[in-house]
């Protein structure tokens, strides 16, 4: 008997290296913070906040911030939806169609860090169903879903671009291009809502008594111009970057400029505002509003305050896009842009960090007044991380892949197949 | 194409029904379990705090913990020294003050926080999401955060007594309830809360001095209400108009500023 052992040929399989560009580092890159931050989120899930640093004197702290923000930038869906379809304003489309993407990228960035950063994540759906009228948190969250809806439907042209969707489902991709014939009407009610919603998320500080440094009619009145703002901002800017970095990104720059010397003049008037509001603070002691304004004039926010909001965040980037010559550069333009939501950042942080940090004692007899402190854990920059990089990813993978800033193609809400095409492709059933 | 175009009437048709379907799901809702008026009866609590009398022993603290099952890194009553009058030091003890215009109740997003007719603010801890929005907005510090779950044995049980009610889950808000469940049973039993023991806030009934009172002020021969009639009394924090209904008797006869 002869035993034969036959060795199979051992095939060394050529190993091909994907090759290693820029758009691979920046989205592996992103991925991995997203993973970290994902891991984090899982944790506070399951351990709860006592993960974070936030406390009793401080519940609200870094997340609030996001949350706050990302609204706050995503405000160009809305006004430049409004600039287009209730001024008809026709040509700013392409650019309303980048702030629309970007503000549903930023509401779901916003509802992400919401469901983590309440207690019981289980019960989110509660607001929608236990109505209290009176609550301007309730009216932010009913406003909040049902502007994430407008813009769902608002984005679905875009969501129809993708290559393969109209490949394999031409009649879907084709109904979804339909959403457009909406807009106008999505438009009106992107207004009411985000007029009513963004203003609220300053109001819901404002109609504190138990904390005079937030407890003024203003807040919400610089909130919604701060939000148009750094909302119109993001998405110049984030328009210019695009078309710098990738061939994939056209920008007609005369309709850039424009919308940023918009942005100028509106930076006026949030400075105007912003002025008389501090200003009228600061002539009479009141407890807690004082030491509130003080911990921004000359405490550990100053810095925040004076350079982030008024300096950086205000000034220099009013005289940059109000100077014909400087908002003509591109480099200042968009140095000037990413100023303003900069500035916006700082200002949310601000307003909600102030108002926390002046605890004003209960006790009778002269006002005692402590401070509280909050340096956001570890765990809460992660997971902060991780939501700032699924935007800056979902908002790349949109301009490489359903060409959201696209200034030039005039095809954009109409690829609709014709009927006869249409017929000749294979449609699945159930569609 | 035209046959699939939306047009104003086909849109309006559908915002309609939107906006019914939204506002029908408001009668469907279940009606709050907490909101209820219970057997209110037309009374209304108060607590009346003798600062004189109080020598700040915390056993007030320590009765509450048990008998409402209050984690130990949750206080419903906090008590402090506020300062000294003849040489005896003067304490403040600071349940929930329960106001009748709550910034609790008007702030909270999905009713969690109510007002009993009774003059309680109740928290529906079925209904908490956590917010804390209720936190940020109480002039008193007076509602604390399940940050982490309370588990294991409560070391105030069952030395200042037993648990009465169910402890809460991690990620709501919770406060002080004037003992509700005492004062609800003890109504049922036909006992009187703030003269019989068993129907009584806890706080009430372990002060060793006597230095609080519990009663109904809507009638005027009940003790809180003969107190606030002999004494001068004042209310933390009132010129922010939330009119609390807990009082305090002060420590010195000189009228507060």
């Amino acid at each position: 008997m002869k035993l034969i052992i036959s060795l199979p040929k051992i095939k060394i399989p050529k190993i091909t290296l994907p090759r290693i560009t820029s758009w691979r580092i920046w989205a592996a890159m992103l991925s991995i913070f997203m993973a970290a931050g994902a891991t984090c989120g899982v944790m506070v899930l399951w351990k709860g906040l006592s993960l974070t640093n936030l406390t009793d004197l401080v519940p609200w702290g870094l997340w609030i911030t996001i949350d706050l923000c990302s609204i706050a930038v995503s405000a160009g869906a809305f006004s430049l939806c409004a600039v287009v379809y209730l001024l008809r304003m026709k040509r700013f489309q392409p650019v309303a169609r980048t702030a629309t993407f970007i503000g549903l990228i930023g509401y779901s960035m916003a509802t992400m860090t919401l469901m983590l950063d309440i207690g019981r994540p289980d019960r989110f759906w509660h607001s929608l169903v236990y109505w209290n009228e009176h609550s301007l948190l309730w009216e932010v969250t009913m406003c909040v879903t049902l502007y994430l809806g407008v813009l769902l439907l608002e984005t679905l042209p875009i969501f129809a671009n993708i290559d393969w969707l109209r490949d394999r489902w031409p009649r879907l991709a084709g109904r979804m291009s339909q959403a457009h014939q909406l807009a106008p009407y999505l438009a009106i009610a992107g207004l009411a809502l985000s007029m009513l919603h963004q203003s609220s998320l300053g109001a819901l500080y404002g109609v504190l008594i138990a904390r005079p440094l937030w407890y003024r009619p203003d807040i919400s009145v610089l909130f919604i111009i701060s939000a148009v703002a750094s909302g119109m901002s993001l998405t110049v800017f984030a328009s210019m970057l695009s078309a710098w970095l990738t061939r994939r990104a056209s920008v007609d720059d005369h309709l850039l400029d424009r919308i940023s010397q918009i942005i100028g003049w509106i930076l006026v008037l949030y400075l105007y505002f912003r002025f008389w509001d501090a200003w009228s603070m600061n002539y009479t002691y009141q407890p807690g509003r004082t030491e509130g304004l003080h911990l921004l004039t000359d405490g550990p926010l100053s810095f925040n305050f004076w350079v982030g909001e008024i300096l950086v965040g205000i000034i220099i980037p009013m005289i940059l896009l109000l100077n014909k010559r400087t908002r003509a550069l591109p480099l200042w333009r968009m140095l000037a842009l990413l100023f303003v939501v900069g500035g916006v950042v700082a200002y949310r942080w601000d307003t909600n960090i102030s108002g926390l940090m002046v605890v004003l004692s209960y006790l009778p007899g002269d006002p005692n007044i402590s401070y509280a402190s909050y340096h956001p854990s570890l765990i809460e920059f992660l997971v902060g991380g991780g939501i700032i990089s699924y935007g800056l990813l979902a908002f790349s993978l949109g301009v490489r892949y359903l060409k959201v800033v696209n200034h030039y193609s005039t095809v954009v809400h109409v690829l609709q197949p014709e009927s006869k095409a249409m017929e000749q492709l294979p449609v699945p059933a159930g569609d | 194409m035209s046959e699939n175009k939306i047009n104003r009437r086909d849109f309006l048709k559908l915002a309609t029904v939107g906006v019914t379907v939204l506002a029908g799901s408001q009668f469907l809702r279940q009606p709050a379990a907490a909101s209820e008026p219970g057997p209110s009866g037309g009374h209304k609590w108060v607590m009346v705090i003798d600062q004189a009398k109080c020598t700040g022993c915390g056993y007030c603290t320590l009765a509450c913990r048990a008998h409402n099952d209050v984690s130990p890194d949750i206080s419903w009553n906090v008590v402090t020294k506020t300062g000294q009058v003849d040489n005896q030091d003067v304490y403040l003890a600071r349940p929930c003050m329960h106001c009748a215009h709550a910034p609790c109740v008007d702030v909270c997003p999905v009713h969690a926080s109510i007002s009993r007719p009774d003059g309680i603010v109740m928290m529906d801890y079925d209904r908490c999401i956590g917010c804390r929005y209720c936190e940020v907005a109480c002039p008193y510090g007076a509602r604390s955060f399940n940050w982490k779950e309370f588990d294991g044995p409560n070391p105030a049980v069952p030395e200042w007594g037993q648990p009465e009610i169910a402890r809460r889950p991690r990620g709501v808000v919770e406060k002080c309830s004037f003992c509700f469940q005492r004062i609800d049973r003890g109504l049922a039993l036909g006992l009187t809360p703030g003269l019989d023991q068993d129907a009584t806030p806890a706080c009430v009934v372990v002060c060793p001095v006597g230095a609080r009172q519990f009663g109904d002020i809507s009638d005027p021969d009940s003790n809180v209400s003969k107190l606030l009639r002999n004494r001068a009394s004042y209310r933390l924090r009132e010129e922010l108009g939330t009119s609390p209904h807990v009082f305090y008797l002060p420590a010195t006869e000189e009228p507060l500023s």
